[in-house]
């Protein structure tokens, strides 16, 4: 399944401004595991679709709010020269169709 | 008697739970009156407001400008300010004037200063500025006491005096000293949002772990609710939880609500950190007392081993021009990126005649590349796209220079198979080329160690009558 269609949110905002935090909230405990049992597949997914090696994805579930987050260095720093989206609200479209 | 002597008398009679109001969470952009009137018929022990943040990006610290309007923010502080007297209750504002450096912070206290005369509104008020002396930082750096965040590189001596503003986030240690000066309001330059509301209930010895954690939602007004929103909360605190519920009835504060909201705009949903130390959230329980109401219990404290300050600095690029203009030929959409190159070239050879290549050009296609640098080009190429042209140079008439020369060549550029020979763009108004004012990029955002941030970060006291 791919993660739009699993997800109730997916969501991308700054986490400072060197770097980008991803929510992808889900909607019940049993999706919630599903998607935990393949943070592997997810990381390895995320650090293609972001160009970066996986050791710069931090993947972190969180169960209070059955949802996982996904932590990755900004390409460039909010508000740099040659940056695109300062408050990086707009990042979490390459999640979408990830398969897990 | 100040309102906070007058709080603390209460509760050195009577222990009883603490009610906060979050009354917003970035004033200037609006209050919503009815939540807030709501808030104030229940009972609150203090108001406070956010006016900071990092996310709204560099130009605001660099320059010394507000994010809100002046308009905005004196309509709100009036609202906080006139509210606060009226109950007599301690107002707190955090990270005056949205960056929190000296000038955003005079813009700020002259506001107050202005509606406490136009209102005839007598109190006391304390004010502690969060700039950083380029001496302390040269000295910090000398003794290696700087250490850079996330992916910065390490702080020099030249990005100190390259930084037009360099603040520290002050933690609930500072908004305590403004509070023990004995005031009716606080005003802090840039601070750690939790500091509004953990420092009074450090002042009234509530558990450390849950008050930060309340403070770090409730400073947010009901953005913890379904569905989130600015309206006012309340948090009652107790020694061993707190209690929310939003001012505004259809906001719900929902156990998983609350709880995804430490998700938002951090990395790490488990902590709250501030320079004394942290709040650990692995053991916290989010409880339903109704549909519209939770309980959460569980944070701790952790003190660090040593105080740190996150500092924030901005140093000038230049002068930003732009040209805003669209674009439909599919050849042109096609082939933009060889295009803009071309042009790139051919603008620099002629503004580069007599002068060296002292600015920055660059190009977004929006409907392709204008929200991100994407890893595949797009499976199919739009109708029409956004075409935005950006220049950065020392001086605004240099950036007007390059964009003018560059909406000249890129509007006739003779690319490859082009068919549209009269002109390759459509400007939605002329002039397409505007100046948008000065850039400026974050070179700073390291932690510096302290031993004494009362030497640093001292209170000032003002009696406004």
């Amino acid at each position: 399944m791919r993660l739009h269609s699993m997800a109730k949110v997916i969501r991308s905002k700054n986490a400072g401004p060197c770097l980008l935090t991803l929510d992808i909230m889900l909607p019940d405990a049993a999706t919630f595991a599903h998607v935990v049992a393949r943070v592997g597949s997810l990381r390895a997914q995320v650090a293609q679709r972001y160009r970066l090696s996986e050791n710069q994805v931090t993947v972190l579930p969180y169960e209070p709010a059955l949802a996982v987050k996904v932590t990755l260095p900004r390409e460039i720093v909010s508000g740099d020269v040659g940056d695109r989206d300062v408050y990086g609200a707009q990042q979490h479209v390459p999640l979408l169709d990830i398969e897990l | 008697m100040t309102a906070i002597a007058r709080l603390l008398d209460d509760f050195g009679r009577r222990r009883r739970p603490l009610r906060s109001l979050g009354a917003s969470g970035q004033l200037g952009y609006g209050i919503p009156t009815p939540a807030f009137e709501r808030g104030l018929a229940s009972a609150p022990d203090m108001i406070g407001v956010d006016m900071g943040s990092i996310d709204i990006g560099p130009a605001y610290l660099g320059s010394g400008k507000m994010a809100p309007t002046r308009v905005g923010a004196k309509r709100d502080l009036r609202k906080v300010l006139r509210a606060a007297r009226r109950l007599d209750i301690p107002l707190i504002v955090g990270s005056a004037g949205s960056a929190g450096a000296r000038p955003h912070l005079e813009q700020t206290l002259q506001i107050v200063r202005e509606i406490a005369h136009e209102d005839g509104l007598a109190f006391r008020m304390a004010v502690v500025a969060a700039d950083v002396s380029r001496g302390e930082l040269r000295q910090a750096i000398a003794a290696g006491r700087v250490r850079p965040m996330d992916t910065m590189p390490p702080l020099t001596e030249a990005d100190v005096e390259a930084a037009s503003h360099v603040v520290g986030q002050l933690g609930l240690e500072a908004f305590r000293r403004a509070l023990e000066a004995d005031v009716d309001v606080v005003v802090l330059g840039r601070a750690c949002d939790t500091g509004i509301f953990a420092s009074i209930p450090a002042m009234l010895r509530f558990p450390a772990g849950i008050s930060m954690h309340m403070a770090k939602i409730i400073e947010c007004a009901s953005l913890c609710c379904i569905p989130g929103g600015r309206d006012t909360i309340l948090g009652v605190l107790d020694d061993h939880g707190f209690e929310l519920e939003s001012m505004a009835p259809n906001r719900r504060a929902t156990p998983s609500s609350v709880a995804a909201h430490s998700l938002y705009e951090q990395a790490d949903p488990y902590e709250v950190r501030e320079p004394s130390g942290r709040a650990d959230l692995r053991h916290v329980t989010y409880r339903a007392i109704d549909d519209r109401r939770t309980r959460v219990e569980g944070a701790t404290f952790e003190a660090a081993a040593r105080l740190t300050l996150k500092l924030e600095g901005a140093s000038k690029l230049g002068h930003r021009a732009l040209l805003i203009a669209g674009a439909a030929d599919p050849r042109f959409i096609e082939r933009h990126e060889a295009i803009f190159a071309e042009v790139s070239r051919i603008v620099r050879e002629l503004v580069c005649e007599d002068a060296v290549e002292d600015y920055r050009l660059g190009f977004r296609l929006y409907g392709v590349d204008g929200v991100r640098s994407w890893a595949e080009p797009p499976a199919q190429m739009p109708r029409e796209a956004f075409v935005m042209g950006e220049c950065i140079a020392p001086s605004p008439e240099r950036a007007e220079e390059v964009i003018r020369t560059t909406k000249q060549y890129l509007l006739h550029h003779g690319y490859e198979g082009r068919l549209s020979t009269a002109g390759n763009l459509a400007f939605p108004f002329t002039p397409p080329e505007v100046l948008i004012g000065e850039a400026y990029r974050f070179n700073v955002f390291h932690l510096m160690d302290v031993d004494d941030m009362a030497r640093l970060f001292p209170v000032e006291v003002e009696t406004l009558s």
